[in-house]
């Protein structure tokens, strides 16, 4: 009898899985080149940023934590009160045209002190 | 002093080899007063890490800049409390935590158990040294909080998020909650090694267990709460990795409490039980690691650490170790009990443990995903709240409706007679009570109709339980009173069934609202109409706080004037939002307004929230504990029972 | 910095005073063994283990029947075997003792 409910429980698993995709790629800017599809964005926050996300877009650039490779990011959505420049953050969205256009409201910063709960964003 | 503190662990983790080594060897070959010597290992290990936590905790009280941890973690205008939470706010204060709950722990369960079960606490103090022994080693030699330097003016201060009264009871909480699993692990490995095949280490560890298991649900509640009040995004859960961290070993003790009564009624899963605390075990230990090294990506925790690899291999090493004991003790373990039928409570409880496992295994899938992949594909993949909220529904809503239909199943064997007679009354009301909601538009969210029909069922189960022991007994006090294991467990149902009912209220049936207001303009949501009023600005003890005054009413009624805003923290040079909830205790519901985005012109952008049912999750808290409590009450003619039992085989 | 090297040496004289304590307390002690269950012992709890199970299987019986879990019909169809079961297992007892 566990025997079967082990196989029920796998196969609810791997339907789910199949249709629902195997996760959401967490990607660096030096590696977005090529995909196509709706990822994770993580990186430091470079320049200055122009906007506020509400009335007018979040423009700024995201480069490798440890690297030069940079994209430009246009966001909608809540601004983290963490977010500056020199923040990792992390935002969703696709690469379009060498700009990446963000998913509205996920865009998180990670805090750089252990255990703080920084997110402010919702998700 | 730091020297002190050094020397302090030092010995500590001497100790700790003595309690492993030299018990193992008393353990084997059977010698009274080494093991006795052994036990005192770990107790006095209590004392040297004792002085330990004393030498960090006056640092931190006299902001001693000079250690290194005290500098990291407080300013000089950090109030008291928070310098004391400084303790467990950085990775090398917790395992000194880690460390000190643990050796008083293992020194109260030796000093309790060591007269009446000595073969048993003679295999067990090994086993709870070894684990000391990791910790103490992280502490002497890979991450220590004596490290000194010359002293800087100011230290950096608490991060603002954690100046909350939450920051001294939750991470407390949830350390004696995973600490606490080390205890029935030690015993159940214990009675391995010692080759017993009672249930002695079950007895011995059943408060341990449901104490811990009670710590780290409060812990979780209080979490959630400051979560929700805190952080300003009007949620309580993301399943962040280190949130599921203290969920999975929750879930694994969940199923273990209920396993070890069949254990207890009918002599069987013996194995399942010990596989089961492992798992429990293992999974804290994952959690403390999760928490303290930067291997997923976590809003918690990104600092990479040297700690990743051992904690890594010390899990490793404890999952191998455990699992080949379990499989050499396998023929002793073995019973030829089967299940009798598949409509029976036992039956009922094997259907809850794959529930809750199954949920637990998948969480655990979730949080790895990240870290496989990326071994697998060189490409982090991370799974996101769909998949999460999937496997909750598709495994939570069972797990609701099985705490409603366990209790009114028969031990053995149920006919399905007896059964449909006890499922009328409360099948009935489920059922109007899912019609009414239903026509009231609750039909808006399935998952959501359903969790709230399975509640009114469950309620409707447990206060039948209650009236009908009631009425048979013939006193309330009496019926609890000879039954409180039982009716403690109805109690945390209950709770559970609140949670699930704040959880579904909040998430299947809120409206949102968000716009940029200037002073007296306002916006709507739910029958709401919010009105932003002014701006104000405040000086506190170490940051600056910025106001909106926002009036709320329904219709023409002012309900309640709401404060949201923003600190501004200067020695930490951090921002932080501070949400207003406005609680309307007759509807139900909170309202949560949260002053996005503050332009230097006055003008704000806001988000408005309407949750209703959410505070039941915080009530569910008060009511957990209560029935845990009950649980957990000493039973003087049970003790009796159980010490008579034991003394036949000590003879 | 010297008084931290003296409170540190306490420390460590007393971890080791605590450990030696057996050793002090008993150095010529009559039985050095440790207490356990011998296998007459093991299979004494063992019955003890089962008669308690039989015993609050009954009453559990009992309770289910008197709260109305269990019919009056499916109560008398199980109430025998329960309670042959339970004075078996309190038999299982008898010859240890």
């Amino acid at each position: 009898m566990i025997a079967l409910s082990i196989a029920g429980v796998l196969a609810i698993f791997l339907l789910y899985t199949s249709i629902a995709g195997g996760g959401t790629p967490t990607l660096k800017p030096s590696q977005l080149a090529g995909h196509q599809d709706r990822v994770s964005l993580v990186g430091k926050v470079t320049g200055q940023p122009t906007g506020d996300g509400h009335d007018t877009a979040l423009r700024f650039h995201l480069r490798d934590r440890d690297g030069t490779a940079a994209v430009p990011v246009v966001y909608r959505g809540s601004v983290p009160d963490l977010f500056k420049p020199g923040r990792e953050v992390v935002v969703q969205g696709k690469l379009v045209n060498g700009m990446f256009v963000a998913a509205p409201g996920t865009l998180v910063t990670k805090c750089p002190s252990k255990y703080a709960p920084a997110k402010s964003s919702n998700t | 002093m730091a020297d002190l503190g050094r020397a302090a662990l030092f010995v500590s983790l001497g100790l700790a080899v003595y309690a492993t080594v030299v018990g193992a060897w008393a353990a084997r070959t059977h010698k009274r007063r080494l093991s006795d010597s052994a036990g005192n290992a770990l107790l006095a290990a209590l004392g040297s890490t004792a002085v330990a936590a004393a030498v960090l905790l006056s640092a931190l009280l006299r902001h001693d800049f000079s250690f290194a941890y005290v500098a990291q973690h407080t300013s000089t205008e950090l109030p008291t409390g928070y310098s004391i939470s400084a303790f467990w706010g950085g990775q090398e204060g917790s395992l000194l935590l880690w460390l000190l709950v643990l050796t008083a722990y293992a020194s109260a369960a030796v000093l309790i158990n060591r007269r009446r079960a000595p073969d048993l606490v003679a295999w067990s103090v090994p086993v709870l040294g070894a684990v000391a022994v990791f910790f103490a080693f992280m502490l002497v030699a890979v991450s220590s909080p004596f490290e000194t330097q010359t002293a800087p003016i100011e230290g950096a201060g608490l991060n603002p998020s954690l100046q909350n009264p939450y920051m001294l009871a939750h991470p407390p909480l949830l350390y004696l909650g995973y600490v606490g699993l080390t205890v029935p692990f030690a015993f159940g490995m214990g009675a391995l090694l010692a080759g017993r095949t009672d249930e002695r280490w079950i007895v011995a560890t059943r408060r341990w267990t449901l104490v811990a298991w009670t710590a780290l649900g409060v812990g979780q509640l209080l979490g959630a709460h400051w979560a929700y009040v805190e952080v300003g995004w009007g949620g309580y859960y993301a399943w962040d990795p280190v949130e599921n961290a203290a969920l999975m070993p929750w879930l694994a003790a969940t199923a273990f409490l209920h396993s070890v009564m069949i254990q207890e009624k009918r002599g069987m899963l013996k194995v399942w039980n010990v596989l089961l605390v492992i798992l429990a075990f293992c999974l804290s230990l994952f959690g403390t690691f999760l928490t303290r090294s930067g291997v997923v990506n976590s809003i918690h925790s990104f600092t990479e650490s040297p700690l990743g690899p051992w904690f890594l291999g010390f899990i490793c090493v404890v999952t191998a170790g455990s699992l080949a004991l379990v499989f050499w003790r396998l023929p002793l373990l073995r019973t030829k009990t089967r299940l009798e039928s598949l409509v029976s409570r036992e039956a009922a409880f094997l259907y809850n443990n794959l529930l809750l496992v199954a949920l637990c295994l998948t969480i655990l899938w979730g949080v790895a995903f990240p870290m496989l992949s990326e071994l697998v594909r060189g490409e982090t993949r991370t799974v996101g709240r769909p998949y999460y909220d999937f496997f909750l529904r598709t495994f939570g809503l069972p797990l609701l409706l099985l705490m409603g239909i366990g209790p009114l199943i028969a031990w053995r064997r149920a006919s399905l007679r007896s059964l449909g007679r006890m499922f009328v009354w409360p099948a009935g009301i489920a059922v109007a009570v899912g019609v009414v909601l239903l026509a009231l538009g609750a039909g808006s969210s399935t998952p959501g109709l359903v969790a709230y029909t399975f509640s009114a069922f469950v309620l409707a189960t447990i206060v039948l339980e209650f009236v009908r022991g009631t009425r048979a007994v013939g006193s309330f006090t009496q019926l609890v009173g000879r039954n409180r294991r039982r009716y403690g467990g109805y109690i945390v149902h209950a709770s559970v069934v609140l949670l699930a009912l704040g959880v579904a209220g909040s998430g299947a049936y809120g409206s949102t609202a968000e716009r940029k207001l200037s002073p007296g303009q306002s916006l709507s949501v739910a029958g709401y109409t919010l009105t932003y009023r002014s701006l104000s600005q405040q000086r506190g003890a170490n940051h600056i706080a910025l106001r909106a005054a926002v009036d709320v009413s329904r219709g023409d009624k002012l309900v309640a004037r709401v404060q949201p805003g923003k600190n501004r923290y200067f020695a930490e040079q951090q921002v932080s939002n501070e949400m207003a909830i406005h609680t309307d205790w007759l509807r139900a519901e909170d309202v949560d307004v949260i002053a996005d985005q503050i332009n230097p012109g006055g003008a704000i952008y806001f988000k408005v929230l309407v949750k209703p049912l959410v505070n039941l999750i915080w009530v569910a808290g008060l009511v957990f504990l209560a029935g845990a409590l009950v649980a957990l009450w000493p039973d003087a003619r049970e003790q009796r029972r159980l010490a008579a039992r034991y003394a036949l085989a000590e003879a | 910095m010297t008084v931290a090297l003296v409170l540190a040496a306490l420390v460590a004289t007393a971890a080791v005073l605590l450990v030696a304590v057996p050793f002090l307390r008993e150095p010529a002690p009559n039985e050095d063994t440790l207490p356990e269950p011998k296998d007459s012992g093991k299979r004494a709890l063992a019955h003890a283990e089962e008669r308690d199970r039989a015993l609050s299987a009954l009453k559990e019986l009992e309770f289910d029947h008197r709260t109305g879990k269990l019919s009056d019909a499916d109560y008398r169809e199980l109430v025998g075997a329960y309670r042959r079961r339970a004075a078996a297992a309190l038999q299982g007892i008898e010859p240890a003792k």
